[in-house]
């Protein structure tokens, strides 16, 4: 299936939920914040939140900022 | 001499949505050379609060060193901000998922009406803040310098108000200390300075106009020697506060003879 990651079109295996997707992307899942299409994704709740075909995922963390 | 310097500094603090502060500087994270650098100039500055933003994570830098790993939430109030926001909406958005990190109920609400001036959209702005008071949120919102709108501000339950002193990242210091003033008279919550601050001597002005603190980034950031810098900011602010406590002597035309007239 193909979503939008961080605004990049990605293809992902079918089934694939938030927890693992974080995962494969090799990312500290403690550091980030999750929202998929604008809704945001408690980190206890990314397990088990099945991804579809065309969803936005966002995965926002602190950067600098003044 | 040690006791006298504890008289003089002591119980000068502060309170944010009943949360006390002692350090009357805020100090941005962002635009260091690195996130060392960084670390030691929020040491240096004495701060106590530390702005940051949210940003998508670049996918193929994942190996990059987390802004977090750098700065000690035991030490620093964390205040998420929403810059780059030129909406309500998308300002009210960026505030949720800075809580989702579960990190600090605090926000520095920015929204933004163009790219060049940086001047916040005072419409959007006000939506914005009563909507996240609502929320639970502590809101300490950017503002221009007018005390109508500060004031406007304060009836929709903002936290803390804050002014720029002039452009976000200009250096110009304060610009109308006339209207800060004016927004100090009308204001019951905390004033700050948020903004357009250069040098030492402008954190010092402004916390001689009265302001419960002065929040910067590019000044240090970009400072040629950062460190150096927070730590003359950390010093300008506590003797501007100083001054301000001790208050100043009237401002005269004519001299006045500091040594008693000769008598010999």
């Amino acid at each position: 299936m193909r979503l939008f990651i961080n605004g990049e079109l990605k293809d992902l295996a079918v089934g694939t939920d938030l927890a693992g997707l974080i995962q494969s992307l090799g990312l500290r899942p403690e550091t980030l914040v999750s929202e998929v299409n604008l809704k945001i994704i408690q980190a206890a709740d990314r397990a088990g939140f099945a991804l579809s075909e065309g969803d936005r995922v966002e995965l926002i963390q602190f950067v600098g900022g003044g | 001499m040690a006791a006298t310097i504890d008289k003089i500094q002591s119980q000068d603090t502060y309170q944010i949505n009943g949360k006390t502060f002692t350090s009357r500087l805020l100090v941005g994270t962002g635009k260091y050379a690195t996130h060392e650098l960084m670390a030691e100039c929020l040491e240096a500055s004495g701060t106590e609060m530390v702005t940051v933003a949210l940003r998508r994570i670049p996918l193929d830098k994942k190996n990059e060193k987390n802004l977090l790993d750098f700065i000690d939430l035991k030490k620093y109030t964390l205040l998420p901000n929403t810059a780059g926001c030129y909406s309500a909406e998308e300002a009210i958005r960026v505030a949720h998922l800075a809580r989702a990190a579960g990190l600090s109920d605090f926000i520095k609400l920015e929204v933004l009406f163009d790219e060049k001036t940086l001047l916040p959209d005072p419409l959007a702005t006000l939506e914005a803040t009563k909507i996240l008071v609502k929320e639970g949120f502590t809101v300490m919102t950017y503002t221009s310098d007018d005390p109508v709108m500060a004031q406007k501000l304060e009836q929709a339950g903002a936290h803390a108000v804050m002014p720029a002193g002039s452009p976000i990242g200009s250096g110009q210091g304060v610009l109308n200390p006339n209207n800060i003033r004016i927004i100090l008279e009308k204001l019951k919550c905390p004033v700050l300075i948020d903004a357009g601050v250069g040098s030492a001597s402008d954190v010092a002005f402004a916390m001689e106009l009265g302001v419960v603190a002065v929040l910067l980034n590019t000044a240090i950031a970009h400072a040629k020697d950062p460190l150096k810098m927070a730590y003359a900011m950390k010093n300008a602010c506590e003797a501007g506060r100083l001054s301000y406590r001790a208050g100043r002597i009237p401002k005269k035309l004519y001299a006045q003879a500091s040594t008693p007239d000769k008598d010999f």
